[in-house]
């Protein structure tokens, strides 16, 4: 073999016109170049050499000795690395899902990921990678058992504002009407910038030891998105425009919570609780099919949060039962936001009350109607904190929100 | 076209094939859900299995089995051939038909379930449920 080898590097070359000329303008001579050449050089690296600036001494260093051939050796020491070879996840009724390909090893999830590099699970970590700060590492503080399939479920049932939407659907309403859709869209919008960024601000804190968990929350930003998309479109698709902006005192509260299982109760829990009654009520009211469209697709959508949210509490407090209280805590105080927020919020409760009695002359059923929505908006949330498993809190709540569950939740 | 009566496992085999041969209705996603059934007025009772993009069975149930299932629709059998028949009349639910504003309307929901937390469901997926019950358009229903 080496003799063929040193055969093959003494063999006559043929060298190509033009590859000479530029090789002597540049300094090189024609001995450097028939070396590279023989060495087993392709004619196209040496025009990339010359072109890249490499000089003649460079040159000379770095080829091959007359005589000799270029050999790459390999070292393939990184297949070293490669747990459970020959793995092969096999597609499902939906698809190659996530869920599909969690199998052997790459489907134990473990309690604490220490790594804190970007590393994928199931993959070999290298010593020296800078760390990237996570500080949410402990399964029980942001898992949820669903979370895979509603990753799934949430690139399956995606949606498109600017065509799924029968747009061309929407009718002038009256003046007082358009006005209070407008204002409703508003804030439905500026609800979505607020799931958007608080979002935002937690995915980096994550570990990617669940990627199932921040793969999901990327499409609860992605449906955040759509929410702020559709209901700004709305708001000037209808000879309208914006309204006024809300109070922000929940959204704040929400922006501000230091633990992320706090930000699941009141983003999730709370907060899709109470969108998912108002988006009920919107395709109920809706006057067009644009509306219906709308409100039905956002309904699904924030129905899918609120199903993480849901999940994570309950696992969260399978692994954590003693922070039970703590988590009461934080539904005590959103409750006191939220309930600061809607007494506030003149606009929007004025506004609902024109949209749920058809204008303003019938402002007095409006108003009626107000009052079964948000008693339906706080028994929704009191059902899904029942169904986190953080009982129930009929007896708990802030007397500004308990005096609306009395009233009859009917439309 | 032949009539078939509402509601039979044979009105609802004949939606079952309508959706399952519609990739429009394969577009909606995938909808993992069992959903019941129920005339109350008749008693009648039917279980609908819906896995991935398509509805996969249909048969006669009992109260136990809608009481397993995530959650079923409920009305008397007027308020069935009321909204069915606006479907076939409009093609599909009009502003006044679709599931959720009956849901909204009726003094007692249209979804009903025995785990509460299992009736979101009927949100989650509400339009790949609405779309099912807009292709009965596509058939004579006899009541």
């Amino acid at each position: 073999m080496a003799e063929e080898a040193a055969a093959e590097a003494t063999a006559p070359v043929e060298l190509p016109p033009g590859l000479i000329e530029k090789a002597l303008a540049k300094g090189w001579t024609e001995a450097l170049v028939r070396r590279g050449l023989q060495a087993g050089m392709m004619v196209q690296q040496i025009h990339q050499a010359l072109d890249s600036g490499m000089t003649a001494e460079q040159a000379e260093q770095s080829l091959p000795q007359e005589g000799q051939k270029l050999e790459f050796k390999l070292d393939m020491g990184w297949t070293k690395g490669t747990s459970e070879w020959g793995i092969r996840a096999k597609p499902t009724r939906k698809g190659l899902t996530l869920s599909a390909i969690n199998i052997g090893t790459y489907g134990d999830i473990p309690d604490v990921w220490e790594n804190q590099t970007e590393m994928p699970r199931g993959a070999s970590p290298i010593a020296g990678v800078q760390s990237m700060g996570y500080s949410v590492s402990q399964k029980a503080d942001l898992w949820s058992d669903s979370a895979a399939d509603l990753y799934e479920e949430a690139i399956q049932r995606r949606w498109r504002p600017s065509l799924d939407v029968q747009w061309n659907t929407l009718q002038p309403l009256p003046d007082d009407v358009e006005r209070a859709m407008c204002q409703i869209c508003t804030e439905l919008s500026e609800y979505a910038l607020l799931t958007l960024d608080t979002l935002g601000k937690w995915l980096k804190e994550l570990s990617y030891g669940y990627h199932e968990v921040k793969m999901f929350l990327a499409t609860q930003i992605y449906d955040a998105s759509h929410q702020f998309e559709v209901f700004r479109k709305r708001a000037l698709a209808n000879g309208g425009g914006l309204g006024m902006q809300s109070p922000g005192i929940f959204g704040r509260h929400i922006a501000d919570a230091r633990d992320w299982t706090e930000v699941t109760v009141l983003l999730h829990l709370m907060q899709g609780s109470f969108l998912q009654t108002l988006y009920s009520y919107g395709e109920f009211f809706a006057h067009n099919e644009a509306e219906k469209a709308i409100f039905r697709y956002c309904l699904q959508d924030v129905t899918r949060h609120i199903a993480y949210g849901v999940d994570h509490i309950r696992f969260f407090l399978h692994k954590r039962p003693e922070r039970q209280r703590e988590l009461s805590q934080y539904l005590s105080l959103g409750e006191l936001a939220a309930a600061a927020d809607w007494e506030k919020d003149v606009p929007l409760r004025e506004a609902l009350a024109i949209v749920l009695a058809g204008g303003k002359d019938k402002i007095n059923e409006g108003f009626m109607r107000v009052n079964a929505f948000r008693s339906r908006q706080i028994e929704e949330y009191l059902r899904h904190v029942r169904a986190a498993r953080l009982g129930d809190r009929r007896d708990q709540l802030p007397p500004a929100l308990a005096a609306y569950v009395a009233q009859p939740a009917t439309v | 076209m032949a009539a078939v009566n509402f509601p039979s496992v044979q009105w609802f085999e004949e939606i079952r094939n309508l959706v399952n041969g519609d990739p429009e209705f394969k577009k909606l996603g995938t909808c993992d859900a069992t959903m019941g059934i129920k005339v109350s007025d008749t008693g009648k009772m039917l279980l609908l299995t819906f896995e991935a993009f398509e509805c996969t069975g249909v048969r006669e149930a009992t109260q136990a089995d809608l009481d397993a299932s995530d959650f079923y629709l409920e009305m008397e059998m007027a308020a069935w051939k009321d909204m069915l028949t606006n479907i076939k009349k409009n093609g599909a639910a009009d502003l006044n038909h679709t599931l959720n504003t009956i849901d909204m309307a009726r003094p007692t929901q249209l979804a009903q379930a025995k785990d509460e937390y299992r009736r979101d469901l009927f949100y989650r997926f509400n339009q790949t449920f609405q779309d099912f019950f807009n292709a009965s358009a596509k058939i004579e229903t006899a009541f």
